[in-house]
């Protein structure tokens, strides 16, 4: 396992200098300089800028720094659309509202689609079977973005005008952003950041359930169902214990791989809802061609996504014995 | 593995109705969207032109009241104006905030004649606190509906009656309401199938197409080869696909690739879309297409790999056929199921990614799409009007539908073992 280990990381060396170097040679399709002249800008100006972006050194000197970044960890370039931070600080005050949507996002979302899927299974080929895949077909169909528009007019708006509920927030309120601990819990947490959360649920519930379906089905025909089955074993014996432990290993590496999105968090929603998480800052920092803060994100992003990549195959190992790294 | 030339396996998807169904309504789609890129029924001015008052409901459904006298106020108010011009004749002919519609053919004392007697009525309707509430109430409710259509009526006098032809288009005009801006929600809607099946099948066959070269050629030829194409895509497969997306679009969208592109062709993609460079879609494709040929590169790759190991491929290469025959002879045809069920499922990634690069401002810049109507929906939605939202979902609804089913379908057919 630990050549295996070796290899893959070996392996994942030029791919992970080939993003970075990917990702510098993208954005530098767009002039930074041109947006950032004042009016009536002279060519000195102009190299000024470029100076003080760091822009006028060599393509490669340029690469060297952000692979010193990296891998010292140290994001201590300081971001050009926010003078006096450094992209470091930017990541860590953008990695908490993130979180906080989408840890509870995922959580819920496989607890509640591994359970409609073992219900769907159960009922295999049946009428509540059928209805539970139409629908999450039907859910497929819909855009994110609608779920978003009505989801916020319905449960917050709406509600607010019918039975007076005011449980969700509409606008902002600028007393919040203080907030921690526990108190952030129970009172911001439900407020601003229940709704994107259920939004997203609904949303990924159905994507989820049809694969975590697939899956029962495939593994309900196996062999030892058929023996526990024959064997005389009650049919909530066979769902619960002998086929959801077997299901594990596709659902820990669905699970495993939607990882990484858990930091990148969803631009949609925190673009639509306001909320100051990492998806909204690296939207903030492309849209204003802010390239130390694009390229640092786009590093750490790639660099949990290889992480998790490698971990699954390890788990996946650990899980199933069959399973050999080699 | 089902080569997709077997006729078994078109049998076995033609039993499958709700898939033929699916075929049935894609077809349908596309054939709308060629209409209106070849005949050109619906064009861009259509689209972007004021056909009417704002937030009209769809069906001929009257709007509430209140919003009925809004529309007549907005429609009095414009033509007044256009009377105390300097030259109000001139003003009064080049009035295009009709949609297909045009004012009627009178002198401008006649205008202004007629323009009072709305006035009359609307101060009258006015004077009530809410028009909406009056209009329910069992007392006055009689007075003021016939006020509101008396109001209607005048209005209707400042236009030309509408003629036998004009009538189906102005229907279609109005049949699904008007947005916030009064511009027609069916031609935006409809034209916007143009643009969703040209993001589709344009980004499907440019990724399939680089994916299955890519992966043929990785699979097939192995050593190097193989080594930089799983680099590449390993590369690209690293960053997250969304964040790809964005940062590609968003660098892409200054207009510079559009420009190159159209130096390196010699002036070719101008010729061909009649000068208007800023509407191409080319770096939603490119984005698009860099993105997702990751997908069927991967999967057509592995079956290359296993495909070249099988007999019927070692009994070609002992009988002595070129590499090229054997590719595209012997390869790419056990593979082509692999690239249908992928088009497939591009076809479907992009329509639904336009929508969020839309919202994000990255997507579609000029001309009307799906994800702009649906962005643009939302603060109508606030005031309870989702024709504009109900009419881009249920047009978009239908489409992904019909490609999730076939998609679905096709896996079933071809590829029984995935899962």
């Amino acid at each position: 396992m630990w050549t295996y280990l070796i290899r893959r990381l070996a392996w994942n060396v030029p791919v992970y200098l080939g993003i970075l170097l990917f990702i510098m040679i993208v954005l530098r399709v767009r002039d930074p300089v041109f947006a950032r002249l004042p009016k009536n800008a002279t060519e000195q100006d102009k190299a000024d800028i470029r100076a003080e972006l760091g822009l006028d050194q060599p393509f490669v000197a340029q690469y060297r720094d952000l692979l010193r970044q990296v891998c010292t960890l140290s994001f201590d370039q300081e971001s050009w659309s926010h003078p006096g931070q450094t992209v470091g600080q930017i990541m860590k005050r953008s990695i908490g509202p993130s979180l906080a949507i989408t840890v509870p996002a995922l959580v819920f979302t496989t607890v509640l689609s591994v359970t409609v899927a073992l219900c769907s299974a159960w009922f295999r080929g049946r009428l509540p079977d059928r209805l539970l895949v139409l629908t999450s077909v039907l859910g497929m169909s819909i855009s994110f973005l609608v779920y978003i528009i009505l989801g916020q007019y319905f449960a917050a708006f709406r509600m607010r005008e019918i039975t007076g509920i005011d449980l969700f927030a509409i606008s902002y309120d600028p007393e919040v952003s203080g907030v921690g601990g526990m108190e952030f819990v129970t009172t911001v947490w439900p407020r601003y950041y229940l709704l994107p959360v259920l939004t997203s649920v609904v949303v990924a519930m159905g994507y989820d359930t049809r694969f975590y379906r697939a899956v029962m089905v495939e593994e309900s025909s196996r062999d030892y169902i058929i023996t526990a089955r024959a064997k005389g074993a009650p049919q909530w014996r066979i769902m619960f214990v002998h086929m959801l432990k077997n299901a594990m290993i596709p659902i820990i590496t669905r699970v495993a791989t939607t990882l990484p999105f858990l930091i990148t968090g969803s631009f949609l929603l925190e673009r639509y809802f306001g909320i100051p998480g990492m998806g909204n800052q690296l939207l903030l920092a492309v849209e204003s061609l802010d390239f130390p803060v694009v390229q640092a994100f786009t590093a750490v992003f790639a660099a949990l996504y290889i992480a998790t990549i490698l971990l699954t195959d390890i788990l996946y190992a650990l899980v199933d014995p069959r399973v050999r790294l080699s | 593995m089902t080569e997709i030339g077997s006729s078994r396996a078109w049998r076995k998807f033609l039993r499958h109705r709700p898939a033929v169904i699916a075929s049935v309504v894609i077809a349908v789609y596309v054939a709308v969207a060629l209409s209106v890129l070849l005949t050109g029924w619906i064009t861009l001015e259509d689209t972007s032109a004021r056909v009417g008052p704002a937030n009209l409901p769809g069906f001929g459904l009257l709007p509430d009241p209140e919003q009925r006298m809004d529309n007549a106020e907005w429609l009095a108010e414009r033509i007044e104006s256009l009377c105390d011009r300097a030259d109000p004749e001139e003003a009064l002919a080049g009035f295009r905030d009709l949609g297909s519609r045009r004012l009627a053919d009178l002198n401008v004392d006649e205008f202004r004649r007629r323009i009072d007697a709305i006035w009359d009525t609307w101060d009258r309707l006015a004077e009530l606190d809410d028009v909406n509430e009056a209009a329910r109430s069992p007392e006055t409710g009689p007075e003021v509906r016939e006020g509101l259509a008396e109001l209607d009526r005048r209005c209707e006098a400042l236009l030309q009656p509408v003629s036998e032809t004009g009538s189906v288009w102005r229907t279609l005009e109005l049949l699904l309401g008007t947005d916030r801006q009064g511009r027609s929600i069916f031609l935006r809607a409809v034209y916007s199938i143009r643009v969703a099946v040209m993001i589709g099948l344009v980004t499907g066959l440019l990724a399939v197409a680089i994916g299955t070269l890519a992966g043929l050629a990785a699979g097939y030829f192995g050593g190097i080869t193989d080594g930089i194409i799983t680099w590449l895509y390993s590369t690209f497969a690293s960053i997250p696909g969304i964040v790809l997306l964005i940062v590609l679009a968003f660098m892409f969208s200054g207009g510079e690739l559009d420009a190159s592109l159209n130096r390196v062709t010699g002036g070719l993609l101008r010729t061909v879309l009649g000068g208007r460079l800023d509407e191409t879609l080319i770096p939603v494709y490119i984005s698009f297409a860099i993105t997702f040929w990751i997908g069927p590169c991967r999967v057509i790759r592995g079956e290359t790999m296993k495909i070249r190991e099988l007999e019927y491929v070692q009994a070609a290469v002992v009988m002595g056929f070129g590499r090229m025959r054997l590719l595209l002879r012997h390869v790419l045809p056990n593979v082509s199921h692999l690239m249908l069920i992928n088009f497939s499922l591009l076809f479907i990634a992009a329509v639904k990614s336009e929508v969020i690069l839309s919202y994000l401002g990255l997507g579609v810049q000029n001309g009307p799409s799906w994800g702009l109507m649906i962005s643009q929906s939302g603060q109508e939605v606030m005031k309870g009007f989702f024709w504009q939202i109900g009419s881009a979902t249920g047009f978009m609804f239908v489409l992904v539908l019909a490609f999730n089913i076939l998609t679905d379908a096709l896996q079933d057919v071809f590829d029984p073992k995935h899962v």
